[in-house]
């Protein structure tokens, strides 16, 4: 799922070639964003386009020959005239007047043309990585492969690979070795996995057509020159200083050639708005509010000693465990820190509970773009590949992260609490520069295990991601003040990390505290079971079987089959009720019903029903099936088809507490679940006691830091 | 020890009252810190001089009565014309084009009456607590208006110290009350010390001759909203000299930015001189080029 979604979406039609644009509204000056066609589109900025269009209205279009647009073919049609009069038309189309160019690698001399024959209609031009003709020393590789561009290579490798036969027959092995050379920045596997497959929307000839026409209408050194001595525009040259296809040279020379600002990012290669995107945000909006004298705002700062205490709480919208956990940890904090003022920077569902709470939701939530969404359109049918789910959340998380920041930066919180807030966890280590506060990081499970089916690349990329946040973490110990395992040593999964890496349990006892498991409520005892029941009208001898899948809206076929279970389990047993939840994101109305079955959408207090049920039947969550474990009761849990977390975390640490019976959801029929329900309905269960303690012990843990 | 020495410490004679100016650094623009009442001289712009100087070209200079000036007992010297005049003659002086203007308290004023006289020498006015009499004065301070000429009572406390027969009986004990009032803060002891400190460098003949100065009373509400250049108001929420509502509505008439200051009192540049410190450079670096 996007972060943002534009407010409006066309094309126009620039000399028989239809240029695909979108818009997103907003006052303020506008950005339009030029991507280098025809090799990638639009999307190479994805991680720009929420957060200017926070702060600017942005315009974005696909350039001929890639994304949305038209795919011209021929040396001409892709000649610095055509793209220049495709800015135009977008311009005029999107019935923008004047705009900031931002615009990437060979992108700038187009933008350049742009600057000289239309000046009205620039106000200032960001270059990112750019490449202008004999400014600056280009790189030899490029040189050095121009005079077997069009031989036939028996064996060519490398940036022999420049070979217009090569990329004709074989797109994929340009592009590939291309932007492997670009992300010189470790872990960047899924930045790589985009531009790949954003440059495979083209085609060979399409790409090999438009690195002729570099060389259409060349200018002289001197008309170059010319040219850019009399921009008088302000600009902002952004580099990285290993970039392997413009030489960082070459930014330099265009910001001397314009006496413009030059920005060099070290360690960071050709794609640094896709690798470091948090800093190349702020670089463009200090840059924009500079030049334009916008946002010249209103501000309050407050004198140290004069402020409140302030606490940021994140809780993670991804499952509804978090939040009763968060408001548990919460509400323990506030009998240690009574004076402690606490914003919650949350979203739907979390909202939901805070607001049934009454606690204070920072405004700044309504902007967040929605996590649980993204993982609801992840999900196909009962399968959720939650890692991979994680990696594509990348716009989301940067989106809420940019939001995040602005929140801390002019909200003065003393304490950050992010229950598996990633963005924040991530971004931080990313640009530790942008701490503010102490930090508290919790989560309820450490590392990403491989799903089996994924094979030997999966591991790769778990590996990879494990290794990026170790990494992380050691080199910036300071980032987390305090790393609260929500559990005990014991439920750590006992693997390693992947090749190379350590134990988790190992690392985990090294870098975490731990607080053991929060549940967020008590369990009732017997007369108080008995005074539920009644209340949720079960009759004496009557066995309820409650099903539920929690609030992440994945769950509709394992509710369906549950269902469809029911009559036969019934006949089997008449004295079986079952009551189906449905949660927050799923309508009751769209399930299938039954005569003698219950079906609720969101239900209150949903652990006053697990509490006291004779059976549960639910999916692989940590929250549900814990809050089962410390009720004492029988339950089936069916973790999703591909989830890590559920197949490998919560399993182990369920089986560390005797609790609970695995189920394979494709591995069982209507029939057989009917029959496991029999067999499990009121079964007595001796599992190890959850403890009551961990939010006050969570708690003490955050409270030493204020 | 200072933490910045002047490239230059001159002085000018402007009609026929010596004024003594400082000239740090060389970056460009050029920041003209002005004076404010003179019952203080430039030091207090101690706290920025050695930060902005690092930046920028820094101009600061003492009004007459004060520091390196002449203790002038015309009142006529004390409008804030005459001050505008004085800041003009020290950009002329120093051979400054423009400059970015900045005013605490009645400096203010004087920085308001800079702008209007000569708009082409000011390419930005930063007010910091600036004593523009846009609303009402605090409740407290009723007293100064209605009693300040009058004989003072023997058991006389607070702000009916703020009167002229006191200020040339007990012109220490009143200076000591006065920046009582404006530390607001708590923990002021240094900041206090050293206003007094420069306060006994005048004495009440020269703050007798600047209350005297004459009217009209200008329409400061006008002339802010007629300002042409870029804007920023400093006020802290605890100011007892000038309330923060002043602040306030001189950034919305001037069409400005505002920096509301929570907590801080009537000189944030002393008390809280990293936040306005950062806020002069970036209100600085966003003007147009």
């Amino acid at each position: 799922m996007r972060a943002l979604e534009p407010s409006r979406t066309a094309t126009v039609d620039c000399r028989d070639v239809a240029i695909h644009y979108e818009v997103y509204e907003n006052s303020g000056p506008t950005i339009l964003l030029i991507p280098p066609s025809p090799i990638t589109h639009s999307r190479i900025y994805k991680a720009q386009v929420p957060f200017l269009a926070r702060h600017y209205r942005v315009v974005t279009f696909d350039g001929r020959g890639n994304g949305k647009s038209g795919r011209p073919v021929g040396v001409s049609r892709h000649s610095r005239e055509e793209n220049v009069a495709d800015i135009v038309a977008v311009l005029d189309a999107s019935e923008t007047e004047r705009a900031i160019m931002v615009a990437h690698c060979h992108a700038n001399w187009w933008a350049v043309d742009l600057a000289a024959a239309h000046p009205d209609r620039v106000v200032a031009m960001v270059a990112i990585s750019p490449g202008v003709p004999y400014l600056g020393r280009p790189h030899r590789h490029w040189s050095e492969v121009a005079s077997t561009w069009d031989s036939h290579l028996d064996d060519p490798s490398g940036w022999g690979l420049f070979n217009r036969e090569v990329i004709v027959t074989d797109l994929e092995r340009w592009v590939s070795f291309f932007f492997g050379s670009q992300l010189i920045e470790p872990h960047s596997t899924k930045q790589l996995e985009d531009a790949v497959s954003w440059a495979l929307e083209t085609t060979g000839e399409i790409l090999a057509d438009s690195e002729e026409a570099q060389d259409l209408d060349l200018p002289s050194r001197e008309e170059v020159a010319a040219q850019v001595a009399t921009l008088d525009k302000p600009i902002l040259v952004i580099h990285g200083d290993g970039d392997v296809c413009q030489s960082a040279d070459k930014g330099r020379g265009l910001a001397d050639a314009t006496s413009g600002e030059f920005h060099l990012m070290t360690g960071a290669g050709h794609l640094v708005a896709a690798r470091d995107p948090v800093k190349v945000n702020r670089l463009i909006q200090q840059f924009v509010d500079a030049t334009t004298g916008v946002n010249m705002k209103t501000h309050t700062w407050s004198r140290g000693l004069s402020r409140q205490k302030k606490a940021l709480y994140m809780s993670s919208p991804i499952g509804l465990g978090h939040a009763r956990r968060d408001l548990a940890i919460v509400e323990e904090l506030r009998a240690l820190e009574p004076d402690m003022q606490i914003d919650w920077l949350a979203q739907d569902p979390v909202t939901k509970v805070l607001d049934r709470a009454g606690e204070s939701i920072h405004p700044a939530s309504a902007w967040l773009a929605s996590e649980s969404g993204h993982i609801a359109s992840e999900a196909s049918g009962h399968d959720l590949h939650c890692f991979q789910a994680l990696r594509r959340m990348d716009e989301i998380l940067l989106a809420n992260f940019m939001i995040f920041q602005e929140v801390v930066e002019e909200g003065t919180y003393d304490l950050i609490v992010a229950d598996e807030a990633w963005d924040v966890d991530h971004f931080w280590h990313e640009n530790p520069e942008l701490k503010r506060g102490s930090h508290v990081w919790l989560t309820d499970f450490v590392g990403f295990i491989p799903m089996p089916e994924g094979g030997s690349h999966e591991a790769f990329l778990t590996t990879d991601y494990n290794a990026e946040m170790i990494e992380h973490i050691a080199r910036f110990p300071r980032i987390r003040d305090r790393a609260i395992f929500v559990g005990n040593p014991d439920d750590i999964y006992p693997e390693t990390f992947g090749d190379g890496l350590p134990k988790i349990r190992d690392w985990t006892e090294d870098h975490f505290a731990f607080s053991g498991y929060i549940t967020g409520f008590t369990p009732p005892n017997p007369d108080e079971t008995e005074e539920i029941r009644a209340d949720l009208g079960l009759e004496e001898g009557e066995k309820a079987c409650v099903v539920t899948v929690g609030g992440s809206g994945v769950g509709q076929h394992l509710l369906e089959k549950v269902i469809a279970a029911y009559p036969m389990a019934k006949a089997q047993m008449p004295e079986l009720r079952m009551i189906a939840v449905a949660g927050p994101r799923i309508e009751p109305e769209s399930l299938p019903r039954q005569p003698g079955l219950e079906v609720h959408g969101y239900v209150d207090r949903l652990h006053r029903h697990l509490s006291v049920c004779d059976l549960a039947v639910v999916q692989g969550g940590l929250t549900t099936t814990m809050e089962l474990t410390a009720a004492g009761r029988p339950f089936l849990y069916f973790p999703l088809k591909n989830h890590f977390e559920q197949n490998f975390h919560v399993r182990h640490r369920l089986g560390q507490y005797g609790a609970g019976t695995y189920m394979d959801y494709s591995a069982t029929d209507p029939e057989a679940l009917a029959d496991a329900i029999v067999a499990h309905v009121g079964e007595t269960v001796d599992y190890r006691p959850v403890e009551t303690d961990g939010a006050a012990r969570a708690a003490a843990m955050i409270a030493e830091l204020i | 020890m200072r933490a910045a020495h002047p490239e230059l410490a001159g002085t000018l004679d402007r009609e026929g009252t010596r004024l003594g100016y400082e000239v740090y650094g060389d970056g460009e623009p050029t920041i003209l810190l002005l004076p404010t009442w003179t019952i203080i001289h430039s030091r207090f712009w101690k706290m920025q001089v050695a930060y902005l100087a690092r930046h920028y070209r820094v101009i600061t200079y003492d009004g007459p009565g004060n520091g390196r000036s002449e203790r002038a007992l015309d009142p006529a010297r004390y409008t804030p014309d005459a001050y505008a005049a004085d800041a003009l003659a020290v950009l002329d002086e120093c051979q400054i084009e423009s400059a970015v203007v900045a005013g605490v308290s009645l400096g203010g004023q004087y920085g308001v009456a800079l702008a209007t006289t000569a708009p082409d020498r000011v390419s930005g006015l930063i007010m910091i607590g600036p004593a523009l009499p846009l609303t009402p004065p605090s409740p407290e301070r009723s007293v100064i208006y209605e009693q300040f000429s009058k004989p003072y009572p023997e058991d006389v406390e607070g702000w009916g110290k703020y009167n002229l027969a006191y200020w040339h009986d007990h012109y220490a004990d009143f200076v000591q009350y006065f920046f009582s009032q404006c530390f607001s803060e708590p923990h002021s002891t240094k900041a206090t010390e050293d206003a007094v400190g420069w306060a006994l460098e005048t004495h009440s003949r020269v703050l007798e001759a600047e209350s005297a100065h004459p009217g009209p009373e200008s329409d400061w509400a006008k002339m802010l909203s007629s300002l042409t250049c870029p804007t920023l108001v400093i006020h802290g929420t605890r100011d007892r000299i000038q309330p923060y509502e002043r602040g306030v509505e001189a950034a919305r008439l001037s069409g400005g930015a505002l920096l509301s200051m929570e907590g801080s009192g009537h000189l944030p540049n002393v008390r809280d001189p990293v936040q306005v410190n950062l806020a002069i450079r970036d209100f600085v670096e966003r003007l147009p080029k």
